[in-house]
């Protein structure tokens, strides 16, 4: 029996049973957790979320933490929107307009990600610090650059990508399969591991640990460019305040996974996972008609609850 | 590689074949009786609190049933949430958006599932969305509200630096008290010399900072508006720092207006420290969101926009309008 649960807790799918299981359980309070339009509810918010945990969790593989995802999010969505939006945009008209917006999105995301990274690489500062001044600043920027003003007209081959689930799905996709890609099959990926676990080791080892955080942190400002292209494409609006309150859910999901706080673990697919689970108890509790303080409060809970199992799975993988 | 994709693929088909092709609804509507999806963006602010209320007994008292769902200021939270009412087929839809813009992919759902949407106390921009707005004359009672202010001042005799808070102003209720504002005091300029307006952005901590800054930089600032009553314990904060929180007839004392109506800024009438406010009818908006709903459902024709018509109280007419005030009702229950 222990050793049952000693194989269940270090599985690579225990965060897919718990969801399996949290399903089975709440399906008989809320009938219309299992429809279709329920299912594709859940996972056109679940790519984004997706995406952006993936760049969080590269970070947080090198030991790192970047506070700065969600004012990425709000300054992409912003700028993109300035830059294409029918009425007012640089772009406006231009067939060009969508892919040029998304390259000019990613380009922010991957600068802000490199500020970030070379920051932490060269300064020594804590991640925490240079993500937090970051996150102040852009976030700041953004609300700047409107003075607060949300922007639609937005051209319809760009909503597109974010409204349309299977779009999104196809994004996630490829983005999922790179991630593992990245982490499982190349240099880069075990050089993320090695700096997470012991960067003065990797070090040693001849590993440019500078230049492996700086990859983390470009990576995760890309891919939450990425997920507010998305996100955007979603609201129909480029908003500075978009994906401001999202932080708790890209932490939760990334945790809940099993990707650790302390570095050196971490896998897409666990990612994959825990996002799932995160969505699918955020959109069950809306089912079952709770307030948004219970809702919070289990969030809270579950993450907890998720941090305690990650250590408990830290403790029985210890040789 | 192959694992990881197939996993991720089959955990999204699974979702989708696994789920009953029905779309069973939740509670459906029966006995006549509704079911009714109030989505709010926040339940920050004693206004926000009172207008969800106002709504969960209306709907109690008619035998409706609420499903509720608040987004904490994150619109794709929302348009989520909306989603889901929508799938649990309610009969209506009370929508409290993040702003005018990100609230239009949410009703154009609502349309396409022939659900009627009413937005309580905040407009969406014109689009071809069909929706009903409940809104206060924001703009009209900023304006009667400050202009109450400046007759105070003019009655003092000489002239007063004046402040304004701002609220977000991707808030076109925001704008319309923005205006409302500015309106009121153009050519007034003889008496009112506006010297800051602070952005809060609906944020209590920027507001307090905000204060502080621009009473350093006019100690002398004698008339304060802010967009919203709910910025109050900012304002006053900042005043007692500087020793200028007083009542109405002391030395030193700053004109005070706000808008909302709020147990604060009735407690802060009652003292004698707020000159004015400009009182949303919150009972109303939940009263009409609710007939506009039962209305759109009868195929009736309704207004894009029905007005609250809402009301100033003042130390003049407090006693006369209290009983009107929701903030007044709120404090009677603390």
């Amino acid at each position: 029996m222990t050793a049952l649960v000693r194989r269940a807790l270090l599985s690579d799918y225990f965060v897919l049973g718990l969801c399996v299981l949290y399903a089975a359980v709440v399906v008989p309070f809320t009938p219309s957790f299992l429809s279709v339009g329920n299912g594709t509810n859940i996972l056109s918010t679940l790519f984004p979320l997706l995406i952006v945990a993936l760049g969080q969790m590269a970070v947080l593989i090198t030991g790192g933490i970047d506070l700065s995802a969600t004012a990425v999010i709000g300054l992409t969505s912003i700028v993109g929107a300035m830059a294409i939006n029918d009425e007012t945009g640089w772009l406006a008209g231009s067939p060009l307009a969508t892919p040029s917006g998304v390259v000019i999105m990613l380009a922010i995301g991957a600068a802000v990600g490199m500020f970030n990274g070379l920051a932490v690489a060269r300064s020594g500062m804590p991640p925490f610090m240079v993500t937090f001044a970051s996150m102040t600043g852009f976030s700041g920027l953004a609300v700047w650059l409107t003075h607060s003003k949300a922007i639609n007209a937005l051209p319809s081959a760009f909503v597109v990508l974010g409204g349309r689930t299977g779009v999104a799905f196809g994004i996630a996709l490829a983005v999922a399969g790179f991630a593992h890609l990245m982490l499982s099959r190349s240099l880069l990926g075990r050089w993320l591991y090695a700096v997470g676990h012991n960067p003065r080791a990797a070090l040693i080892s001849g590993v440019p640990v500078s230049g492996v955080v700086v990859s983390a942190y470009v990576v995760s400002g890309f891919l939450a460019a990425l997920a507010a292209v998305l996100y955007t494409g979603q609201a129909e609006t480029g908003s500075p305040v978009l994906g401001q309150r999202i932080f708790l859910d890209i932490i939760g999901a990334t945790v809940i996974g099993g990707t650790s706080l302390s570095g050196g673990k971490g896998k897409v697919l666990w990612t994959v996972f825990g996002v799932l689970f995160l969505k699918l108890v955020d959109n069950s509790m809306n089912l079952l008609n709770l307030s948004i303080f219970t809702i919070t409060m289990a969030k809270g809970a579950v993450i907890l609850l998720a941090a305690c199992l990650d250590s408990a799975r830290a403790r029985l993988g210890t040789p | 590689m192959k694992s990881t994709l197939l996993t991720l693929t089959l955990a999204c088909v699974a979702l989708l074949v696994g789920c009953d092709k029905s779309d069973t609804p939740a509670p459906a509507a029966t006995n006549g009786h509704l079911t009714i999806g109030v989505a709010f963006e926040t339940l920050q602010t004693e206004y926000w609190v009172a207008g969800f209320e106002a709504i969960r007994a209306d709907l109690k008292q008619r035998g409706d049933t609420m499903l509720e769902a608040v987004s904490d200021s994150d619109a794709n939270r929302q348009l989520e949430q909306v989603k889901n009412l929508i799938t649990r087929k309610v009969d209506g839809i009370i929508l409290v958006p993040k702003d005018a813009k990100t609230c239009l992919p949410m009703i154009k759902a609502a349309n396409a599932a022939n659900i009627p949407v009413v937005l309580f106390n905040r407009p969406a921009d014109k689009s071809d969305a069909r929706s009903v707005a409940i809104v206060a004359d924001n703009l009209a009672l900023t304006r009667e509200t400050v202009g109450y202010l400046v007759a105070e001042a003019r009655k003092a005799g000489k002239k007063v630096k004046a402040a304004v808070l701002l609220g977000d102003l991707g808030d076109i209720n925001a704008v319309g008290r923005r205006d409302g504002f500015d309106a009121a005091v153009k050519g007034q300029e003889d008496i009112i010399d506006v010297v800051a307006r602070i952005p809060t952005e609906w944020n209590q901590e920027k507001a307090q900072a905000g204060v502080v800054n621009a009473l350093q930089a006019n100690p002398d600032i004698g008339l304060i508006f802010s967009s919203s009553d709910f910025l109050f314990p900012s304002i006053v904060s900042a005043l007692k720092s500087v020793g200028k929180y007083h009542k109405t007839g002391e030395p030193g004392h700053v004109l005070l207006g706000g808008f909302d109506g709020d147990a604060t800024a009735y407690q802060m009438l009652k003292d004698g420290y707020l000159d004015a406010t400009g009182v949303q009818d919150v009972y109303f908006e939940a009263a009409q969101s609710m007939q506009a709903i039962l209305d759109l459902r009868a195929g009736k024709t309704v207004p894009e926009v029905i007005r609250d018509p809402g009301f100033v109280i003042h130390r003049g007419n407090l006693a006369e309008k209290s009983a009107q005030m929701w903030g007044a009702r709120v404090a009677a229950k603390k």
